[in-house]
């Protein structure tokens, strides 16, 4: 027994010496500094980062809950041009979810900051009333839209067959503002400007919130952001202001929420972490 | 959750927000006798509501073949098998659990949620339950097989509703002016929690708006008075909307009130689930009653056995001669002798109907002008 606790004890001081050429796990997300963000999740920027493995829970504390744990975590580096940071999210996957349809659910990812960085932090839970939380949201069928799905029901079911649309009749003209506008006549939540109903140009859409149940877009879009499939799941790049306050002396917090559509996770059901203490590498 | 009464099980019961009834509730009553399932309410609701993309397979109002016709695939059978056997008292109280007090770990609402291949095939199997065996010809061997009935499907607009209780947004809200549920569609993300937790699979997702949208009952309409488009394009006559009030403040003059609460003839479906839902059926007088007790609750014998004696109960008669009559919703009824009247709630005639139809008979022969008549225009 005592050999045994000797050869850990050695295995543990060589690694903290640097006997491995990995480089010690990052206890924070550190943006490191840089002219201009990479905004390809598969740029050569990204490999000599210091990535942070942020280990995910269950969201099981509020209704909808999720009770199986399925993503482990997320792997995340971050860069930063002093006005904007870049985060790219990485996660094993094994399964591409970017069809929507009854019972079928998006891949998807969030980072969520405070909106104002005070040493007192809201809950991780998405904020508290009077203590808003920032989100930028990306979704698997929004990216899939962006990449050039066509705005149809075949493209989402090939082997459907339509008959009519009202709004297809000749007598509009294809594009015309009377025929789009009684297409979105037939479209409630796209006439209603949600921004969850498409088609979409950007597959982020920035949130706030209050606390869960809460969730509603922010008053303007300021992320933006790519996703790719990678060997092992999904990789993305989100882009976003860097959060008031946080610099090279004062850490900030961040938290991440994946979703595995495969899982059927939507909303409340997810993956995510608590708050992350959030760095900037300090000025070179 | 929030301690509610639910009338339609005698009891009150776990729900997730505290009861708050609108000051009116709207409600129907389907005949199931009368329906010949042509499909012409579907087809109504369909061109006047669901004809965008995203929307081809929706029916927001159908008519399924019991026992066999579903639209979701099996969604009432899944469900019972879900929440499994349950019982009524015998004075018509619930013993059981609702899908409220049902609900698994994590959830709000037992439930399930259908996947897109349920809804592909509406009412199959509805001609597979004709009778005869398979060495007659046959397609299937069934357990019943001599027996069916049409049964029309709307949203329930619920007291309870479950798809309410299950939105984690708050996304689904029930007018209090006339209890009609309704989806904000610049609310609503899209989540399927309340695909999933209608039990009647009455909401549905649309893949092209991220968004889930169900039946209206016709609001537009409804708010001035008129009976939903698939009230009015009924060509059995086998349906009529209104108003339903608790037990407690039921009016014999209130043409639902009476057919639900003064008669007993009209019951909710599946009210064993606890959603109170404001669609009330005349259960079919042909069907096996264990199979009608199980769907209808344990007032079913009584309500048959009172629509039978309609033929002889000219006001019972007389008010389902009222279906189908005007476009307009009727507040308030009356009979004089054999004529049956419409109101508006201020006294105001509304229609105006005979008790039996008048019956002309036209000779084969036209003795007048020597010829036989025929039917050709």
């Amino acid at each position: 027994m005592r050999a045994r606790r000797h050869a850990i004890w050695c295995a543990a001081l060589l690694a903290a010496c640097g006997g491995s050429s990995a480089p010690p796990p990052a206890t924070e997300v550190t943006a490191a500094r840089r002219t201009s963000l990479a905004e390809d999740p598969a740029a050569a920027e990204w490999a000599p980062l210091p990535e942070f493995r942020a280990a995910l829970l269950l969201q099981d504390m509020v209704e909808p809950r999720l009770l199986k744990a399925s993503t482990p975590d997320v792997r995340v580096r971050a860069m930063t041009d002093g006005r904007q940071v870049a985060f790219r999210l990485e996660w094993p996957d094994a399964t591409k979810n970017d069809l929507p349809g009854t019972g079928r659910f998006s891949d998807a990812c969030a980072v969520q900051v405070p909106a104002a960085n005070e040493p007192d932090v809201p809950a991780p839970q998405m904020g508290e009333p009077g203590r808003p939380v920032e989100i930028s949201y990306w979704r698997a069928f929004w990216q899939a839209t962006v990449d050039g799905r066509p705005d149809t029901i075949k493209a989402l079911f090939p082997g459907a067959a339509i008959d009519h649309y009202p709004f297809d009749a000749p007598a509009l003209a294809a594009g015309s503002p009377e025929q789009q506008a009684m297409a979105k006549r037939y479209a409630p939540a796209r006439a209603l400007d949600n921004a969850m109903a498409g088609p979409r140009a950007s597959p982020v859409q920035d949130l706030v919130a209050e606390g869960p149940s809460t969730l509603r877009p922010a008053p303007t879009q300021r992320s933006r952001g790519t996703g790719v499939r990678t060997a092992m799941g999904w990789a993305i790049v989100l882009v976003r202001p860097l959060p008031e306050g946080v610099s090279g002396r004062t850490r900030g917090q961040v938290a991440f929420a994946v979703w595995d559509g495969e899982g059927q996770e939507a909303g409340a059901r997810k993956m995510r972490t608590g708050w992350i203490p959030f760095a900037v590498e300090e000025g070179r | 959750m929030a301690r509610v009464h639910n009338w339609q099980i005698g009891r009150d019961m776990s729900y997730w927000y505290p009861e708050a009834r609108p000051t009116r509730q709207f409600a129907a009553v389907f005949d199931t006798n009368k329906c010949i399932s042509c499909q012409t309410c579907t087809v109504a609701c369909k061109t006047t509501w669901t004809s965008g993309k995203g929307q081809e397979y929706m029916l927001w109002n159908n008519v399924e073949s019991k026992p066999y016709g579903f639209y979701p695939l099996a969604w009432d059978l899944k469900l019972l098998e879900k929440l499994g056997p349950q019982a009524w008292t015998p004075d018509g109280a619930y013993e059981g659990r609702t899908l409220f007090e049902a609900a698994e770990a994590g959830e709000r609402v037992l439930g399930w949620r259908p996947e897109d291949l349920d809804y592909a095939h509406p009412n199959v199997g509805e001609d597979d339950c004709a009778g005869g065996s398979i060495a007659t010809g046959a397609d299937l061997q069934l357990p019943h097989d001599k027996w069916f009935f049409y049964l029309a499907r709307i949203c329930n607009h619920c007291t309870y509703p479950g798809c309410l209780a299950s939105c984690p947004r708050a996304s689904i809200y029930k007018r209090p002016e006339d209890g009609i549920v309704l989806i904000d569609q610049e609310r609503c993300r899209g989540y399927q929690e309340c695909v999933k937790a209608c039990p009647y699979k009455k909401v549905f997702y649309n893949p092209m708006t991220g968004t889930s949208e169900k039946c209206i009952a016709c609001f537009p309409k409804f708010e001035q008075g008129l009976q939903p488009q698939c009230f009015v394009n009924c060509i059995g006559k086998i349906r009529f909307a209104g108003h339903v009030s608790t037990p407690a403040e039921a009016r014999e003059d209130n043409p639902i009130d009476y057919l639900v609460h003064v008669r007993k003839v009209a019951l909710p479906l599946y009210p064993q689930w606890g959603l109170e839902p404001n669609v009330y059926y005349v259960p079919p007088i042909h069907v096996p009653r264990p199979f009608l007790r199980q769907m209808f609750g344990p007032r079913l014998d009584a309500a048959i056995e009172t629509y039978r004696g309609a033929v002889d109960d000219p006001d019972l008669a007389g008010l389902f001669c009222l279906f189908g009559s005007t476009e307009r919703v009727v507040p308030r009824w009356k009979r004089t002798g054999d004529t049956v009247i419409g109101l508006e709630e201020d006294g105001t005639e509304i229609v105006r109907v005979p008790l039996r139809e008048p019956v002309f008979i036209r000779n084969a022969f036209d003795a007048a002008h020597g010829v036989v008549r025929t039917n050709t225009p």
